[in-house]
């Protein structure tokens, strides 16, 4: 199973999603990949309405997540049940599609 | 460095312009500008031309080219300078540049955006295209969902309402009427758009909890400033207008990477970085320009620029501080929400606003006695904004 992998500053602890070469907080080359984890939290959260072109829901619901490490996300959240600080989990699966191709990625679906 | 002032400034109506071309409403703005300060245009020596997406939009690129061609002012050295909504301040601040190193003397500098041609969900995803690719993009974020993101924090956090952002729009359109050159001509009330039974109707939820009245429409525009020493100004005109202060800062390209979302980091910076070159302080401001795309960003741009406390600003709009009668008013022109965002104009439209109230040419939308004015040009969801300060030298 696919897990979402950010990166962990050895220099100043700060961890950031999607990985990346150098730390956004301190600028350091010092990174180390770590997993999020299964579990995140919904910081907030829209329904969109004014989709744009590639994206077939409607409402589109888009939402932050903070993973229990600190570590947080931008996605699409898989109900329209969405309620600030629901426990959410990643899953892998189709997106939008991006001049014709469709394209995968994490998103984020209730923890019963 | 050389002090460096505004000569000259023009714009064309904003709105739906099916009538012109993009390069047409650029000269439109240019020459407006040329004529305004009452130069030869010969003299000009050098063209910043800001444009977002003219290549996406229109199918030209290297526009800048084609603008001092048409104008006539070749071989003036010419660029075309691209960085998302904060395109126009880029270009104006690099214009600045300039002139302040003594490079060139008369540098013309025009923004402009046609986009009201092409299909909104079209317009939507390239817009989106200026957020983090693999973090934003590929889900489906579009500016309007980080801006309802972003508002549903703010109003828990600071307790700022759906009334507060309405009277946002209300106040802008409110001015707006008084600028003959706004998108909007449209008066709103606090009841139609919000407080009566129909304001559902009227105001549906576009990106929950943001309503269709919270953001600014697609416009087609372009805006116009002409800089020189500020030595050479007097020849042409009266009352000299000086840009004393620039600021420019970058935050988190994710919005979700920011530790405190609600805080716009490179606002803060830019306005502080403008107001620490100039000399001054928010308190000594007279009139503001915000870059107020969505109704929730004015009220926290005047708050992260210094004006207002952090989660105050609403308060202050609901005193009527804000107002073209209040003591700072913010947005005059009617700003983004009702003068309209032709994206790459809106930097150059900001400063063309405050120069024409500092030289006491803004009309029925006049703020009396005005002296130092500030603006703020925010691009992507404000992970790269410009500020200026100017000041009217007498």
């Amino acid at each position: 199973m696919k897990k979402m992998v950010g990166v962990k500053c050895e220099e100043c602890g700060r961890i950031s999603y999607p990985e990346r070469t150098f730390c956004i907080s301190c600028g350091s080359n010092r990174l180390k990949r770590v997993e999020l984890g299964d579990e995140c939290e919904l910081v907030t959260y829209t329904e969109l309405y004014a989709i744009p072109v590639g994206i077939d829901q409607l409402p589109l619901v888009l939402g932050i997540v903070r993973f229990k490490n600190g570590a947080r996300a931008t996605g699409q959240i898989t109900t329209r049940e969405v309620k600030v600080g629901m426990k959410l989990r990643p899953v892998w699966g189709a997106l939008r599609t991006i001049r014709g191709e469709k394209v995968y990625g994490f998103k984020f679906e209730p923890i019963k | 460095m050389r002090e460096v002032a505004i000569i000259g400034c023009g714009m064309t109506k904003f709105g739906r312009r099916g009538d012109r071309s993009l390069i047409d409403l650029m000269v439109e703005a240019s020459v407006k500008a040329i004529e305004h300060a009452g130069i030869d245009k010969k003299r000009i020596d050098a063209l910043y031309a800001a444009s977002m997406l003219c290549g996406e939009l229109t199918h030209q690129t290297a526009i800048a080219s084609a603008l001092a061609d048409e104008l006539g002012i070749l071989p003036a050295a010419a660029e075309r300078l691209e960085n998302g909504p904060a395109s126009g301040g880029s270009a104006v601040k690099n214009a600045f540049l300039a002139v302040a190193s003594g490079l060139y003397d008369f540098v013309l500098v025009t923004g402009g955006e046609k986009m009201r041609h092409v299909a909104g969900d079209v317009i939507t995803d390239l817009l989106a295209t200026m957020s983090h690719p693999t973090a934003e993009y590929i889900h489906g974020v579009t500016l309007p969902s980080l801006a309802a993101m972003f508002a549903r924090l703010y109003m828990k956090k600071y307790g700022v309402t759906r009334k507060h952002l309405a009277l946002v729009a209300v106040k802008n359109h409110a001015n707006a009427l008084k600028n003959p050159y706004a998108h909007i001509h449209r008066p709103l009330t606090i009841e139609g758009i919000y407080s009566a039974p129909e304001a559902e109707v009227n105001n549906p939820v576009v990106a929950d909890p943001l309503r269709l009245f919270d953001f600014c429409p697609v416009t087609d525009g372009a805006a116009s400033v002409l800089l020189c020493p500020a030595e050479k100004a007097r020849e042409f005109c009266d009352t000299i207008v000086v840009i004393s202060g620039i600021g420019h800062a970058t935050d988190t390209l994710a919005v979700h990477e920011r530790e405190d979302p609600t805080i716009l980091k490179a606002v803060r910076l830019s306005a502080e970085m403008a107001f620490k070159m100039a000399k001054t302080s928010p308190k000594d401001i007279d009139v503001v320009e915000l870059h107020d795309a969505f109704t929730i960003l004015e009220i926290a741009e005047s708050e992260d620029a210094g004006f207002f406390e952090k989660g105050t600003g609403h308060k202050a709009l609901e005193e009527g501080v804000t107002a073209l009668d209040g003591d700072l008013p913010i947005n005059p022109s009617g700003g983004l929400k009702a003068r309209g965002h032709p994206v790459g104009a809106t930097g150059v439209a900001q400063l063309v606003e405050l120069t024409w109230q500092l030289r006491g040419e803004a009309g029925k939308r006049q703020v009396e006695g005005a002296e130092q004015a500030f603006s703020c040009n925010l691009g992507g969801f404000g992970n790269n904004v410009v500020s200026f300060v100017l000041k009217r030298v007498r």
